[in-house]
């Protein structure tokens, strides 16, 4: 198949890697010549704006940072929606607002094309290990043409509902996932204020009710004192300012997301914005003196 | 003096009434025409649009709902930038967020319009009473013009600081309130809840470090049952969010105001954003197994 692809970071690479691995027809737009060169080197055609992409390709996948990026590449200047054929379909697994989702899917079905929301769990590393959890909303006929598509990128696609259906999904993922990750920084603030082995404590934990992904990931990152970035912090800061809006505007009240937004601006301004989110135990050292 | 005074809404009117009363001419422009009959009885002057009003005053005055209603009345079509004569001075005492008031100044400075930012705390009895509190942000200049209008229409009138500067203080000001009112539900739905008259300890706390406004005007209103707005929950819970993007924005850790913005997000939810912002003690009785009505 025509496959199109923007954005080239720590996650569509190893992505743009597997539909290639898989026999499909790759090209790209990248705002950086880098970027592009990389893309050329592993096999793929490099075209000169969105539109161009568009107009040559039967699918075009977008990772890219927040939603005003998306609705750029998508409606901006020389964008994808100038190129596309009727028929043709935007998957966007960047992660956004389901309100953008919505609105982007909208001027698509003026134009007679077909549109995903398909963000994603699992990281780089389920990038790179073809592992991801993909939550897709749309239109289920056009999940139905896409899904083999999406199954060489990842081991499980839920389709949640309608277009913005997978961005909520996408939400709710963040607001379990960091809050668990507060909730593993304070197990392990608590231990270590104890003067109790955290790594002890963590693996006494792993055996039992408590035990969790991000207690096993996190947590293992905690005990280390590895902060290094995983996924920057700052993306889950940006994350939780658009749960909360949406919180606002649907009046929904979220005590503990709201109490974890708190903590990560506490982190963003004590500048761990570029390390992993487990840099949440260090706000809670920095204020108990620890 | 010629002032000008668009947005007539539960705050607007009373304000302009005031500046009618000390002798100033008043002109007034409202997007709800019936709105402005009240002012028109009274001796206002009604025109057909902001750009109008502006045209024929020294100061013009919005009142209006958010950012985008301040921008448009402003610098949209038919705005106050249209009319404006040299010289004229652009006041808006709504509630903002401080970068949006920031940025509307800085274009209307570009039009030679100095403005300021100037909203207030009271609420509507402190609006028909002309006791509001006035915080401004802008040059000093303009500041000393509108004084004499200011005081006219609050009793505490404070220059904090430069454009901008008057919306932080607001922000500052929701955040007190807004905990405050929380704060003092919490403690009379405890008192009840523990067999004990609420009304003899808020009487009782009064005297001492506990002390507050809030305490004293919203909790006695908490005792009556009286949640007929004053400042609806909606309102407020729109204030928060402006000052929970602002802590985003700026990387700062408001633990408190973050929780309360939520119990007024619940709030509007389960219809109770019509009231005053006091039915945070309905909330609590609710969500504490009690009937809450």
């Amino acid at each position: 198949m025509k496959l199109g692809f923007v954005g080239l970071g720590a996650m569509g690479r190893p992505m743009l890697g597997h539909l290639i691995a898989a026999g499909h027809e790759l090209a790209v737009w990248a705002r950086r010549p880098e970027a592009a060169a990389e893309a050329a080197r592993a096999g793929a055609a490099v075209c000169a704006t969105p539109a161009e992409l568009a107009a040559r390709s039967e699918v075009v996948f977008s990772i890219v940072t927040t939603g005003a990026d998306v609705s750029a590449v998508a409606f901006g200047g020389n964008g994808l929606a100038e190129g596309f054929r009727r028929g043709g379909v935007h998957v966007d697994m960047s992660t956004t607002s389901p309100t953008v989702a919505r609105e982007l899917a909208g001027r698509y079905a003026g134009l007679g094309v077909d549109w995903l929301d398909a963000p994603v769990s699992g990281g780089a590393a389920g990038a790179q290990a073809a592992t991801l959890a993909i939550m897709a909303g749309g239109e289920a006929a056009v999940l139905a043409r896409v899904q083999p598509l999406l199954a060489t990128l990842g081991s499980r696609v839920v389709h949640v509902g309608p277009a913005g259906a997978g961005q909520v999904a996408k939400a709710c993922n963040q607001m379990v996932m960091v809050s668990a990750i507060e909730a593993c920084a304070e197990a392990m603030r608590l231990a270590a204020a104890h003067g109790v082995d955290v790594a002890a404590v963590r693996q006494a934990l792993m055996g039992g009710s408590a035990a969790s992904r991000m207690l096993e990931v996190m947590g293992g990152r905690m005990v280390s004192r590895d902060f290094s970035a995983g996924v920057e912090a700052w993306l889950h800061h940006k994350d939780f300012g658009i749960l909360l809006g949406e919180a606002y505007r649907l009046g929904v009240p979220l005590p503990i997301a709201a109490q974890v937004w708190q903590q990560l601006n506490a982190l963003m301004a004590q500048g761990w914005g570029q390390d992993d989110t487990a840099s949440l135990l260090r706000v809670l050292e920095s204020a108990s003196g620890a | 003096m010629e002032v000008g005074f668009i947005g007539l809404g539960l705050m607007g009117r009373p304000m302009a009434l005031n500046l009618l009363k000390a002798g100033h001419k008043v002109h007034v422009w409202t997007r709800r025409q019936e709105s402005m009959a009240p002012l028109l009885e009274a001796g206002a002057q009604g025109h057909a649009s902001a750009a109008e009003v502006a045209a024929q005053v020294e100061v013009t005055i919005s009142m209006v709902a958010d950012a985008p209603d301040v921008e448009q009345v402003a610098l949209g079509a038919g705005g106050v930038a249209e009319g404006a004569r040299p010289g004229l001075v652009h006041v808006d005492m709504s509630t903002i967020a401080p970068a949006a008031a920031q940025a509307v100044a800085a274009r209307m400075a570009e039009k030679g319009i100095a403005m300021l930012d100037a909203p207030v705390s009271g609420g509507e009895v402190g609006a028909i009473a002309a006791t509001l509190t006035i915080m401004v942000g802008g040059e000093q200049a303009a500041f000393d013009k509108v004084k004499p209008l200011f005081e006219a229409m609050g009793k505490s009138v404070t220059r904090i600081g430069d454009s901008g500067a008057g919306q932080v203080a607001k922000a500052c000001n929701q955040i007190l309130t807004g905990v405050g009112v929380a704060a003092v539900a919490e403690a009379l739905n405890f008192a009840t809840r523990s067999g004990v008259d609420a009304a003899r300890v808020r009487e009782a706390l009064l005297g001492g470090f506990a002390y507050s406004r809030v305490l004293e005007n919203h909790g006695q209103r908490m005792l009556d049952r009286n949640f007929k707005p004053g400042f609806k929950a909606w309102m407020h819970q729109k204030d928060m969010r402006i000052v929970m993007e602002e802590a985003h924005r700026l990387g700062l850790a408001l633990p408190a105001a973050a929780a309360t913005a939520q119990m007024f997000n619940a709030m509007v939810g389960s219809g109770l954003g019509e009231d005053d912002s006091i039915g945070v003690l309905k909330l609590l009785e609710r969500m504490s197994g009690g009937a809450g009505e």
